[in-house]
């Protein structure tokens, strides 16, 4: 009789599941398919084909899918290949608290290609990914003018305390915050606009919100002092780098895909006002699919016209980690990151560190998150292409997490304080 | 007073057009904005960001698009980059004759895409006509014998050089290339073999005799003359136009585009003579960052000795011109060339002319065509990946419609001798 076993079947989010097949006729050709429905009811759909071996089985982690939506030896593929049935969905966990996503395995013995109902899977199991572990807690923040969700780990600490920010799409997203705080770490997920009684759009960034956040951590008696870590994405990693340059509370900041300099909007820090890059909207191109390709927008962090822009990080006190996906389609993020470092290499400063991925896009997120290569964005009525290739985005997902921790683990070392 | 205008306002759809606008302030950075509302009121458009010289101009012709859904200078950008409002829409002209699509060309001061369309006013516009037929080309419905398509005939009393042309996987009748062929000076039967009418709902065993009759069918005409005709045929289509230039000595041209090089899936049968197919390897299917299906592994060959599998084209008659999207999702259509241009040089053979496009996707249609990156086909769920990178796709109709035309001519009319 044919057996599926996915293990561990409860899990975090971003831990690997072992994916094996037995009793099948050897040699025969299986499908296997995942699917999701996230908290709104959107379908994510992935299937790959194997082919069993003399011994009638399959295991997702020796053996190679010959075909489907990756191919070759890849462990967590069906995760991480997971697409929205309606296409620029993307998939983004809210309550990462309370209830895990709950990953269906199906198996076919056959080459199945159709997504249709009639077609009945052999054997199927359900594996739950969860984006907090035991013992975490989360506590909403509505202290002064800081918004955000404080997630910590279970004991008694202090732990080290993280600040983490993402990008244009607002709002709160706490999924990265969760799973770091699972990681032993103290993470404040904190909103900066369109989120409760917050701006609705983004006019300018005003840091003294940001040094608030940071003072906020830093006061908790379960937050290590005297400084504190930044992770960040996007326009978030904008914030974060600024952040690391005028706050002396930062000592470790990870800026994943970010800019070097001040971008759309002023950024504002008591007295001092930085005005944002030239931005050249009718460089905008639009991919094939329909969705805006905002790289070419020309904002140059090398030319001359910007440098009053430019964010000045030999003033950083901590570390800065860049981590940048080469086929970032929103932002030349190599560009940003090497004019960064090149900064801080003239001014002699040895503490910025820089990782490149091939192949990556935008949106770096934890490990085995689908790629979401273009999706709807708020504020536009278009799509907005975010770039990667599949099987080279996971690889980075997979290795920046590990570096992530890595780089602020090195870091909150030296400070007391258990981990 | 800015002025857009358009030349000419109604045009074959394989003719370029002139926009030009004069009127604006020096160096103003204005958007212009196409659309297009097909038979089924699918919307399309395309933009792009044009900066006006010192004296207010732009000139498509010559001036440069900064941005949007094309950069550099394309005169027809504006056309081939059209794309659908719902994502993986294919456009197609149905009603080839009575009337055209009409291109509504805008001059905007919004940034579009970033700034809805629908809002967008605009005091400047223009409508273009365009025509997937000539003046005077008459299109017969086809029901003769087990016959269905569509015989387009050129103006005139010919007689004219007879064309027979196949689609492939989306059955039913396309009529739009053979209407453009008619307006070119070719009688061309756009051939129906499944989906459409009384034939068959699926494909199934492809029937070599269906095409001897209809090949047949041309050469009786009044208005054909022989004594070959030619074959044009894209992807599932070019696997049986192979199978026609080998068994059919009436078939004198054959243009294959983005085919196969042997008879995959189904098999072909000839006078009690059945032609085995090499199956498709489904389990080798691959998927795009969307999710969209890419096909082109699905061809290769397991357990089949090549030497059984491939059809004996060294024994065609006429000239072979091959036409390759090197960024082919769908059919790994350069391998294929290769193998057959390959067999062919082994053989002794120098019929044959291999066009191969550096970036041009699985749907190589007529001139100024959207390039149809991605849509779907009956029976499969998901839409298709059919490849193409939206410029270098662009050259590649442009260019082969003129070789396509240039190889029929070559080939079809005889040579006519002076008498002295």
């Amino acid at each position: 009789m044919f057996q599926l076993t996915a293990t561990p079947q409860n899990g975090l989010a971003d831990e690997p599941v072992h994916i094996q097949v037995t009793g099948l006729p050897p040699s025969q050709m299986v499908t296997l398919k995942a699917s999701l429905k996230d908290e709104k009811g959107n379908l994510f759909r992935s299937k790959a084909f194997y082919r069993a071996n003399e011994a009638g089985e399959v295991d997702v982690e020796r053996h190679p899918s010959l075909g489907g939506d990756y191919i070759g030896v890849h462990a967590m593929g069906l995760f991480w290949s997971l697409k929205p049935e309606k296409a620029f969905r993307r998939l983004l966990k809210r309550d990462v608290i309370n209830d895990p996503f709950r990953v269906t395995l199906d198996l076919y013995d056959s080459v199945c290609l159709q997504d249709s109902t009639t077609a009945q899977p052999r054997a199927s199991q359900m594996v739950q990914r969860w984006f907090s572990g035991p013992g975490v807690q989360r506590k909403q923040i509505r202290e002064g003018r800081v918004r955000g969700a404080l997630f910590l780990p279970p004991g008694e600490g202090p732990f080290p305390g993280i600040i983490d920010l993402f990008g244009n799409i607002g709002g709160l997203v706490e999924f990265r915050a969760s799973l770091l705080a699972t990681h032993g770490f103290a993470v404040l997920a904190l909103a900066y606009f369109a989120y409760e009684d917050l701006p609705e759009k983004l006019l300018e960034l005003d840091l003294e919100y940001f040094e608030e956040a940071a003072n906020f951590l830093l006061a908790h008696p379960k937050i290590q002092r005297p400084g504190i870590g930044v992770i960040s994405v996007s326009k978030g990693a904008e914030v974060a780098l600024a952040m690391a340059c005028y706050l002396k509370q930062v000592v470790a900041t990870v800026c994943i895909n970010g800019p070097n300099a001040v971008l759309d909007i002023p950024l504002r820090y008591r007295d001092l006002l930085l005005m944002p890059m030239h931005y050249h909207r009718e460089h905008i191109q639009t991919h094939v699919s329909g969705a805006v390709r905002f790289r070419n927008g020309n904002r140059d962090p090398w030319n001359e016209l910007n440098q009053q822009s430019v964010l000045p990080v030999e003033k950083a006190q901590g570390c800065i980690l860049f981590i940048v996906g080469e086929n970032d389609e929103c932002l030349d993020s190599r560009a940003h990151a090497e004019q960064a470092m090149e900064q801080l290499k003239s001014h002699g400063r040895s503490t910025g560190k820089m990782l490149v991925y091939p192949g990556a896009g935008h949106l770096i997120e934890p490990p085995y998150a689908p790629l979401c290569f273009a999706s709807w964005s708020t504020a536009l009525p278009c799509p907005v292409l975010w770039g990667g290739d599949p099987v080279a985005h996971a690889a980075a997902q997979e290795h920046s997490w590990g570096e992530i921790q890595k780089f602020f683990r090195q870091h909150f070392r030296g400070t007391r304080g258990k981990l | 007073m800015v002025q857009l205008t358009g030349t000419p306002l109604s045009a074959l759809v394989d003719e370029p057009v002139r926009i030009r606008i004069t009127g604006l302030t020096p160096f103003q950075i204005v958007t212009l904005q196409a659309s297009l509302k097909d038979e089924k009121e699918n919307m399309f458009y395309s933009h792009a960001y044009y900066r006006a010289n010192k004296v207010g101009e732009v000139d498509l012709e010559h001036d440069s698009a900064l941005g949007g859904d094309y950069v550099g200078v394309h005169p027809m950008g504006l056309f081939w980059s059209l794309k659908p409002e719902k994502l993986s829409t294919r456009l197609l002209k149905r009603d080839v004759m009575n009337s055209p699509f009409q291109v509504q060309i805008k001059l905007c001061d919004l940034m579009l895409p970033l700034e809805n369309q629908v809002t967008s006013t605009s005091k400047v516009s223009l409508t273009l006509e365009r025509w997937y037929v000539a003046p005077g080309v008459t299109r017969i419905q086809v029901e003769e014998g087990r016959l269905r398509g569509a015989l387009f005939l050129p103006s005139g009393e010919g007689p004219f050089p007879g064309v027979i042309d196949l689609f492939g996987g989306f059955g039913g009748l396309l009529e739009h290339r053979s209407s453009l062929l008619a307006s070119r000076g070719f009688a061309s039967l756009a051939l129906a073999y499944w989906g459409y009418k009384d034939l068959p709902s699926q494909l199934q065993k492809i029937d070599l005799e269906y095409f001897e009759e209809a090949s047949n069918f041309l050469l009786r005409h009044p208005k054909i003359f022989g004594p070959g005709i030619g074959v044009i045929a894209t992807s599932k289509g070019a696997e049986i136009a192979l199978s026609m230039a080998v068994h059919l000595k009436q078939v004198t041209a054959t243009i294959l585009i983005n085919g196969p090089s042997s008879i995959y899936g189904f098999p072909h049968v000839y006078h009690g003579h059945t032609y085995q197919p090499i199956p498709y390897s489904i389990q080798f299917l691959s998927t795009n960052a969307l999710g969209f299906i890419e096909f082109h592994g699905i061809y290769k060959e397991i357990g089949v000795e090549p030497s059984q599998s491939f059809l004996p084209i060294e024994k065609a008659h006429g000239h072979f011109l091959f036409i390759v999207g090197e960024d082919d999702k769908n059919t790994n259509s350069k391998e294929h060339a290769k193998k057959a241009t390959e067999w062919l040089k082994r053989h002794g053979k120098n019929n044959w002319t291999l066009l191969s496009y550096s970036g041009a996707g699985h749907l190589i249609e007529p001139p100024y065509s959207p390039l149809c990156w991605a849509s779907k086909i009956p029976n499969v769920s998901t839409p298709l990946h059919w490849g193409g990178d939206v410029i270098a796709h662009a050259a590649a109709q442009e260019h082969s419609w003129k070789e396509i035309q240039k190889f029929l001519r070559r080939h079809l009319i005889p040579m006519v001798t002076s008498q002295l």
